[in-house]
């Protein structure tokens, strides 16, 4: 089906960004990690909690919902919802904001996650989640030792190998790539560059994935604000103005997408017929892509998907040096879920803002001011020079998917 | 509504009014896999819905199928996530696709059901013995007066296809 384009490109921007640290143990509740990253994204935009009127966040019943969130921070709403949902929401609920501003329901929209992804809910499915009951449409895989994301995965990389020739050592160079950048990064929780072998002599979780070939859990919240392109002009930033997007756009038979195939196809198929026509660009035009790097896998499947290289090319394309800052379009150039913090695609787009800003927070010491040195070696700049328009690229599985094309 | 079924520290919970599974566990444990068939267009779904995917239509039958198929994918889990499943590691998930309804009604789908590889005894497959175009027959594992899990076992039929398994 052709989704109508409605003519909104460049109508609404977002104007603040902000997250608290990624650490494996923040020793407080989603509550406050939620309220210290609003709070950021506000001050970042330079707006007051007044000028805040719309509030989306997503979970998966293990966070703070956003009444409690905005009467801690003095908002009062115009509108307001509590999205179920973990990675592609981001998007999803960046195009959501647009259309509640749209419909006159509200004028400036905070969007939040916030989770003990690691210390308290593991986003693996260990833990808490681990003694809930099997029910309903669980029992197709859980009982078979099948739950985790990883796990649930796995069957689709498989079959591209089988399909394309695609190898371990191809895919690595996402690992590879990613820590590069996650060694400029300060906010990083593993900062230290890694190779091919050491990706693949890490030891197995579900092949064909190594230990480190899956991204590291973390705690953290993340916040993304949004408004129009009129209220943005005033603001403290350079408005990043939102070309496309596409939101939760899936694959036949989501309730068991295995029914249909080739399973090596991944929703980015349909969403890229959305999202790059109302963008009015091609793939070529992209400076810095984020692709929702749960796996290195994913990573990979999404950049053949959406058109970065033909379908089935995508370990030959991210094991080409394209990927890596330096490279002729840069993926996840802060390291994201693989290095820096698993946060379900927030801190994708808040790294391609900050990089359309071109001030992003890597180590060069006027980094704020937009000075780079464009030094790519450890503990220095991850800037990429002159970037025009970024593309994230959000996964939830393989039969869902969002997007979302910036332009500075 | 009948209790919990505990296997390998999960609760299994098919209540009265489960609609979709009931139904389908209690053939599993008589032995015999079936599927739903939409009584109006006759093609075949897995998992049990309620309304036909490709037609919308609201009535079906419980048709028994071969059990016969191919592994389509599969992954090894080495780090089990569920405790109850770290004894059996490195065990297979595979994605079998089943004879019956194979390239319909697009070339696209097939009739695909996820289980475990497993031995006679329903112990792990030998990993080196897994792999994608090997032909596999579903056994069962009964686990309870109403229940049992439908599972895989490799036959001795030539494979279908190409065979590929992970290099080491």
């Amino acid at each position: 089906m052709v989704v109508q384009s409605r003519g909104l490109r460049d109508k609404y921007c977002i104007v603040g960004v902000g997250e608290t640290e990624y650490s494996r143990s923040s020793g407080r509740t989603t509550r406050a990690m939620a309220v210290e990253a609003i709070r950021k994204a506000i001050l970042d935009a330079g707006l007051k909690a007044a000028d805040v009127d719309g509030m989306l966040d997503y979970q998966g019943g293990d966070s703070t919902l956003a009444n409690s969130v905005a009467s801690d921070l003095g908002i009062r709403f115009n509108f307001y919802m509590d999205v179920m949902g973990g990675g592609s929401s981001t998007e999803a609920l960046v195009g959501l904001a647009m259309g509640a501003i749209e419909a006159g329901m509200c004028n400036t929209v905070a969007i939040y996650r916030s989770m003990n992804g690691y210390s308290e809910f593991r986003i693996g499915g260990t833990g808490a989640r681990a003694a809930q009951p099997v029910r309903g449409l669980d029992l197709a895989q859980v009982p078979y030792g099948m739950r985790s994301a990883g796990q649930n995965f796995a069957p689709t990389f498989m079959r591209h190998m089988y399909e394309y020739g695609t190898t371990s050592a191809q895919v690595a160079h996402v690992r590879v790539a990613h820590s590069k950048h996650a060694s400029q990064n300060p906010k990083a929780l593993l900062k230290e560059r890694v190779t091919v072998p050491d990706v693949l002599n890490s030891r197995w979780i579900v092949k064909p994935l190594h230990l480190l070939d899956c991204c590291v859990e973390t705690d953290n919240a993340t916040c993304i604000i949004v408004t129009s392109v009129e209220r943005a002009r005033d603001l403290k930033h350079r408005p990043i103005h939102i070309m496309g997007v596409a939101g939760r756009v899936s694959k036949p038979r989501l309730d068991f997408h295995w029914a249909h195939g080739p399973i090596s196809r991944v929703a980015g198929y349909y969403a890229k017929d959305i999202v790059f026509p109302q963008a009015g660009i091609t793939p070529e035009d992209v400076d810095v892509t984020g692709s929702y790097d749960a796996f290195t896998f994913t990573t990979m499947l999404q950049l053949e998907e959406y058109g970065f290289c033909k379908k089935g090319e995508g370990g030959a394309y991210v094991s080409s040096g394209i990927i890596e800052l330096g490279g002729t379009r840069p993926n996840n150039t802060s390291g994201s879920h693989l290095c820096e913090g698993y946060t379900h695609g927030m801190s994708m787009v808040i790294e391609n803002v900050r990089q359309l800003r071109g001030t992003v927070d890597d180590y060069c010491p006027r980094a704020a001011e937009g000075f780079h040195t464009y030094d790519y070696s450890p503990r220095q700049c991850r800037q990429v020079r002159d970037a025009e328009i970024t593309m994230n690229l959000g996964w939830a599985m393989p039969a869902t998917g969002s997007a979302l094309i910036m332009r500075r | 509504m009948p209790q919990p079924v505990q296997y390998r520290g999960m609760a299994l919970i098919v209540p009265d009014n489960d609609s979709e599974w009931k139904e389908f566990y209690a053939h599993a444990r008589a032995h015999r896999l079936v599927v739903r068939k939409c009584k109006v267009c006759g093609l075949m779904r897995y998992p049990p819905t309620h309304a036909c995917p490709w037609c919308m239509d609201l009535g079906w039958t419980w048709q028994e199928v071969s059990g016969r198929g191919t592994i389509y994918s599969y992954e090894i889990v080495a780090h089990a996530i569920q405790p109850g499943f770290k004894e059996m590691t490195p065990y297979a998930v595979v994605l079998v696709e089943l004879d019956e309804q194979r390239g319909q009604p697009t070339p696209d789908e097939a009739l695909r059901v996820i289980a475990n590889l497993v031995k006679v005894d329903f112990t792990a497959e030998s990993e080196a013995d897994v792999a994608i175009g090997k032909r596999v027959r579903v056994v069962f594992q009964d686990l309870a007066d109403h229940m049992a899990l439908p599972q895989f076992a490799l036959t001795e039929e030539p494979a279908a296809g190409r065979v590929w398994r992970l290099p080491e």
